[in-house]
């Protein structure tokens, strides 16, 4: 009976040496990576799922499809039908299109072999994350207060809290009733938990809302968060005040001379500061304008202006024009009564009354006549 | 041609000749003085306009009165003048033994103001163009009204056409001691050389004073 045995056995073991190839070909495919680009979906991102499947065994393994079932992601492209055998020793490459068309979180859909002859299948779930916060954006830096047509520069900082990194980041400020340079700003890529600047000189012409939009991309998806600042006008603490004082009116013929004194009580300077008559007087010379120049804080200075006004005419204002250190452009207008002062309204050509003089010429030659002839005829 | 107020001012010298035929009247010269007392008023009401002007509304009845105060004050320098020279004449020109009475004196004095009637309507007229030209402003304090009182005093005296009256208001002067000389001459029996010296000190001290005002000396 022993031998008998060992010939069973021994069949046995030819059976199973024989049989066992054909059966070990499906165990020996893995899935030895994956990928996807973005990592980290947000919600209804697309993204790029690539998955790695490698022959470990010594035989070639036939395969009828591979697919991707949806769980949280959907997949967009088709299944593959007709994959064919997989050499052994050889990797082969799967890519789906996915998006994230489910909640936030950590999503498992699984990854299907499905072998030839009956072979069975190969079920491998791929962890894809969906995580919807945005980049953040906040103005680090801007102004007191803003006024019109002065230039302010402002400061925004845009940070990345998401696990993966963003591409493609820019800042572009939007909205109406302003100009900024530069139109528009550029990061680049942001690491997780890198942040970057951007600085613009904004020039508001009314009071508004102004809209930074920060654009970025999350793999081929581009997104956007809106970061708004409004822009209503107030008085700067710091900058220049130019006030006129010691004002003496002294009318002339003709016209009217102001001196007074221009004091800078601001904490900045003025700069090409100017002082003018403004309507209704009409500038005359010698001093049109009076051209001061730069005005220190606590510096003060003389003015003097010259010019004519219609009768009536009770005050007339005296304008100071001066500009701050970026060139914007002010104005302070102090009132000036001329009232308690005579003028000649229309000065004579030349400053002499013409008919004035010839008639007195023709009576001084007239009496002389008379004179003469009273003489004569006595 | 010669006849009447028109001889006067062309031919004194026969004009006073004939009156001299005749009692010594005082009505024509005073007629003259009425007038150009009349004329200074209508000047002064002019000026007081202007400050009337500036004063406020509430206070404006007070400057009626001052208007009629300043026309009553024109009227009476009219005959203020006539006077004043005729007397500072009279004594001067006793000085050079002139004979005749101060009513003759007055009456030929008086006939003597009659080109100051046109000097009077032209330095009017000179005014109005002046003061029409002025800005006047409202004042609400004293202080406003006597800043502007100095400053009206002050473009007067620098203005053109002022000065350009003060110029005919001379040559008025020439003319009227012109007729002074010869109406002294008979009047207080003097010669020409003597009633020009009557006339020409007193007339061109007054000349000289006008000059010295005109320039701003004083």
């Amino acid at each position: 009976m022993k031998p008998l045995y060992l010939v069973i056995l021994s069949l046995l073991c030819a059976v199973m040496a024989l049989a066992g190839p054909a059966s070990a070909g499906p165990a020996d495919i893995t899935v030895t990576a994956f990928s996807l680009d973005p990592p980290v979906l947000m919600k209804g991102d697309t993204g790029t799922l690539t998955v790695s499947v490698a022959n470990h065994g010594a035989v070639p393994v036939a395969v009828r499809s591979a697919r991707l079932y949806s769980s949280g992601v959907v997949a967009l492209n088709d299944p593959y039908l007709s994959v064919g055998d997989i050499g052994a020793g050889t990797n082969r490459t799967f890519t789906f299109t996915v998006r994230a068309d489910g909640g936030e979180g950590t999503f498992f859909p699984p990854f299907v072999l499905d072998f030839r002859d009956g072979a069975g299948s190969l079920r491998y779930p791929i962890p894809i994350r969906v995580e919807d916060t945005p980049l953040s954006a906040s103005v680090i830096s801007k102004p007191d207060a803003f006024s019109e047509g002065r230039t302010a520069d402002i400061t925004v900082r845009v940070g990345n809290p998401r696990p993966n990194a963003a591409s493609g980041v820019q800042v572009v400020p939007q909205g109406t009733g302003f100009t900024a340079t530069p139109t528009g700003g550029f990061i680049g890529a942001l690491a997780p938990d890198a942040s970057g600047t951007v600085t613009f000189n904004l020039t508001p012409a009314a009071e508004t809302d102004v809209t930074f939009q920060v654009v970025w991309h999350n793999g081929i998806n581009t997104r956007t968060t809106d970061l708004v600042l409004p822009i209503a006008f107030g008085e700067d603490k710091r900058q220049a005040d130019p006030v006129i004082t010691n004002v003496e009116v002294m009318p002339e013929a003709g016209r009217y001379r102001i001196v007074g004194d221009v004091m800078n009580v601001g904490l900045e300077s003025a700069r090409s500061v100017l002082v003018t008559p403004g309507a209704p007087a009409t500038p005359t010379d010698p001093f049109r304008v009076y051209v001061i120049g730069t005005l220190d804080p606590d510096d003060v200075s003389s003015f003097e202006v010259t010019f004519k006004a219609d009768a009536g005419v009770t005050e007339v204002p005296i304008i100071v024009e001066y500009r701050d250190d970026n060139g914007n452009r002010y104005t302070a207008t102090r009132m000036v009564e001329v009232g308690g002062a005579a003028m000649p309204l229309e000065e004579q050509e030349g400053g002499i009354p013409v008919v004035g003089v010839i008639v007195a010429v023709l009576l001084a030659l007239g009496i002389a006549g008379t004179i003469y002839y009273s003489w004569r005829r006595t | 041609m010669e006849t009447g107020l028109l001889r006067v001012l062309l031919n004194p010298g026969r004009f006073f000749e004939g009156r001299m035929q005749g009692e010594p009247s005082l009505k024509i010269p005073a007629l003259i003085a009425l007038v150009i007392g009349l004329i200074g008023a209508v000047s002064a009401v002019l000026i007081v306009n202007i400050t009337i002007a500036m004063l406020p509304a509430d206070m404006q009845a007070f400057g009626m009165i001052g208007a009629v105060f300043a026309a009553a004050f024109g009227v009476i320098g009219g005959f203020l003048n006539w006077f004043v020279f005729g007397i500072v004449f009279y004594l001067i020109s006793m000085v050079f033994k002139g004979q005749g009475s101060l009513t003759r004196t007055l009456e030929f004095v008086g006939y003597g103001f009659l080109p100051q009637v046109f000097g009077g309507i032209i330095g009017a007229v000179f005014s109005y163009q002046l003061l029409s030209n002025l800005t006047i402003p409202a004042a609400t304090t004293p202080e406003q009204i006597v800043e502007f009182s100095e400053s009206l005093a002050s473009t007067l005296a620098t203005d053109p056409l002022a000065q350009i009256a003060g110029i005919v208001t001379i040559l008025f002067m020439v003319w009227s001691a012109n007729i002074w000389i010869f109406g002294m001459k008979y009047a207080r029996n003097l010669s020409t050389r003597d009633a020009a010296l009557t006339v020409g000190i007193p007339v061109g001290l007054y000349i000289l004073y006008l000059l010295i005002t005109l320039t701003g000396w004083l």
